[in-house]
């Protein structure tokens, strides 16, 4: 039974991290860039949830469908403006641009919200449902599961079925056959970082109920969206969704069976382990960067 | 000629503020004002700002010098030197932090300028026997052998501990455990975890499967809404649940009726304990801040006042240390009094409160002196 419990809230956290990895690999891939102000773009989706919730009392999950545009209009911009001019620079260039934007918005969330914690609670913040063997399913963490799958779904047919989608996939696969074929990358570069951009701000508003709101609790995510990307493979989208979950089970796991205190160190083996025997990640393609 | 005379000029503008000098007494403040613990140093910035305010209207004048350690030990030690060394004030209330308390004290009797420590809960604080450091709040083991007390009576006969991994949640649980020792109480759980994690529900899981009676629990702010939540959601019932101060007394936590009720804690003051002054600064702190007032800030308060009261009859830094160690004092934190005892050096032998939330409100329910209101035993949702 603890085994079946520890099992399903890994599988229903490592969902949201799935979500988290997903845009920051579908980024790498298209662009070729690590994003480091993903985490941050993740705060900025918690605090949309949050004034959504309290100012315009708008349910958080429903918050999405406003949400979502904002930040994709949002990356788009971050895109053109700043991500754009560092796109064939060395990748220390772009690792301390990206780290300079996340700064800019960590600290300008600072001085805003102040660094008391927000809390959000929905009349079901708190609500489980409780089979008889004993087993309970949080119903916020359910519902940011089913979303994550449904969103990851549509993600999938966009970009195997709609032109834009497969364009971005030959994008990601030779910057420059693409271009030679007649696709527009600067504009796949900017529709990847919105992309992305939603994806992460998805995910910190998806996690907003059952966890808190604070300018720097995207940090802790970064590290997690990173560690999914390259356990995954750096580019690969399924790699991302299959690490999140790997990632949770392994946490949840951890905790119940050595020590709450020693999951992440877990966690890193596991991480250590792959980059050993298949550093390309478990998704990769050989002979990726 | 010239020469001369501009050097008299200079040596008379230079001899002024010394002349002026008998004027206000200097004293320190270290706080966290920025950083990881900023939400707390605030009500700490907020008390003693509210006693220098009170002391002025008596007509008590002082030049406070704030310094922010931003809740690091090695800038806190910083401040404290540069307050004492540039800044040459007599005496220095803080910091808050325990880990930023600790290193400050292990300093003070080198450069003799007495520290007067308000809210800190770590115990090796005033056990090394330093003389220049004083402290005002209640140390860590106190924390749990209150809380024990007060369910004493009602016989619980297994406890699981849930505690975050820093300073302050290790040193409380040892405490604790020795506590329970004395009590008979056997440990069937125990669950340390890291801070700002999504995801506590597998190590609930575990203390509910092994049943205890009495489940406590350390925590800072955010992260005890989190777990009482998931408790909730996976259906975690002791007896009692026992939060050792931080987390689980805060007025956030206390509007999150649903999780919160009936949770017991431990604190260093409330608002209706029956202390000279103590409700009074409370509706003082309301109307001016528009919010409650955390023990912090009662701390930091009556540390302020005794501090300044006390330094401005000494005027050194040598005659304060003889003073804060014969004076006794009485006010919104009750009687005070820096004595040895138990292996403690200049510890104020604080008593502490035990308070329940009761229909999203703290009411004081241990000791029964002190209280209004009696403990609810056994929790129920």
């Amino acid at each position: 039974m603890l085994f079946l419990q520890s099992l399903l809230s890994g599988i229903l956290t490592g969902g949201v991290y799935a979500l988290a990895g997903i845009g920051m690999s579908l980024v790498f891939g298209v662009m070729n860039i690590s994003n480091f102000a993903h985490g941050d773009l993740m705060m900025l989706g918690m605090y949309l949830a949050y004034f959504a919730f309290t100012l315009l009392k708008i349910d958080p999950y429903l918050a999405l469908l406003l949400i979502m545009p904002i930040t994709f209009l949002f990356g788009f911009m971050l895109e053109k403006v700043f991500i754009n001019r560092v796109i064939n620079h060395p990748h220390q260039n772009q690792i301390l641009l990206t780290i300079g934007l996340g700064l800019i918005m960590s600290n300008t969330a600072l001085l805003a919200f102040t660094s008391d914690p927000k809390i959000l609670t929905t009349t079901y913040s708190s609500s489980a449902f409780n089979s008889a063997s004993g087993i309970s399913v949080s119903v916020p963490l359910l519902l940011s599961f089913l979303i994550t799958c449904a969103i990851t779904a549509i993600l999938y047919l966009f970009l195997s079925r709609t032109r834009t989608g497969m364009a971005l996939r030959a994008t990601s696969q030779n910057r420059e056959a693409a271009q030679l074929m007649g696709i527009n990358v600067a504009k796949m570069s900017a529709i990847a970082f919105g992309i992305g951009t939603a994806l992460a701000a998805t995910a910190g508003a998806l996690i907003a109920p059952t966890y808190y709101i604070h300018p720097l609790a995207g940090h802790s995510f970064l590290l997690k969206a990173f560690t999914i990307c390259v356990l995954g493979g750096l580019g690969s989208v399924v790699g991302a969704g299959v690490g999140g979950v790997i990632i949770g089970v392994v946490e949840s796991m951890a905790s119940t069976y050595i020590s709450s205190d020693w999951k992440d160190v877990v966690v890193f083996m596991l991480f250590l382990a792959v980059l050993l025997f298949r550093p390309q990640g478990l998704f990769g393609k050989k002979g990726g960067q | 000629m010239k020469r001369k005379f501009l050097s008299i000029v200079a040596a008379i503008v230079m001899a002024f503020p010394l002349l002026a000098q008998a004027a206000p007494v200097k004293i320190g403040f270290i706080n966290s004002i920025t950083g990881k613990e900023a939400q707390i140093g605030e009500n700490l910035t907020n008390g003693a700002a509210m006693a220098i305010e009170d002391l002025k209207a008596k007509g008590i004048q002082v030049e406070l010098v704030k310094e922010d350690d931003g809740g690091d030990p090695k800038n806190a030690l910083a401040a404290y030197e540069k307050l004492v060394t540039r800044d040459g004030v007599i005496g220095v209330v803080g910091p808050y932090t325990s880990g930023c308390a600790n290193v400050v004290a292990s300093r003070a009797d080198q450069y003799n300028v007495p520290l007067l420590v308000p809210a800190a809960a770590k115990e090796e604080i005033t056990m090394k026997g330093y003389k220049n450091v004083f402290r005002l709040n209640a140390p860590a083991n106190v924390y749990s052998m209150v809380l024990m007390d007060a369910v004493k009576t009602f016989k619980p006969k297994t406890i699981a501990y849930v505690y975050a991994a820093t300073d302050f949640g290790v040193s409380t649980v040892k405490t604790a455990q020795e506590n329970a020792l004395k009590m008979g109480l056997k440990e069937v759980a125990n669950e340390k975890y890291q801070q700002g994690q999504p995801d506590y529900r597998p190590s609930l899981s575990k203390v509910k499967a092994a049943n205890p009676d009495l489940v406590f629990l350390v925590s800072y702010d955010a992260d005890a809404i989190l777990l009482m939540r998931q408790a909730k959601e996976i259906g975690l019932t002791p007896k009692a649940f026992l939060g050792a101060g931080a987390g689980y007394t805060t007025a956030q936590f206390a509007q999150q009726t649903e999780i919160s009720n009936l949770v017991v804690s431990a604190t260093q003051w409330t608002d209706d304990v029956n202390w000279t002054g103590a409700a009074d600064f409370a509706i003082r702190y309301k109307a001016k801040y528009a919010k409650e007032p955390s023990y912090h800030a009662a701390c930091a308060y009556e540390a302020m006042r005794i501090m300044v009261e006390t330094a401005v009859k000494s005027g050194t830094a040598a005659k304060l240390q003889v003073a804060l160690k014969a004076g006794s004092w009485s006010g919104i934190m009750g009687p005070v009094k820096f004595a040895n005892y138990g292996g403690f050096t200049n510890q104020n032998n604080h008593p502490m409160l035990v308070q329940q939330i009761q229909n999203g409100k703290y009411e004081t329910v241990y000791p029964v002196q002190f209280s209004k209101k009696k403990l609810v035993y056994p929790f129920k949702r």
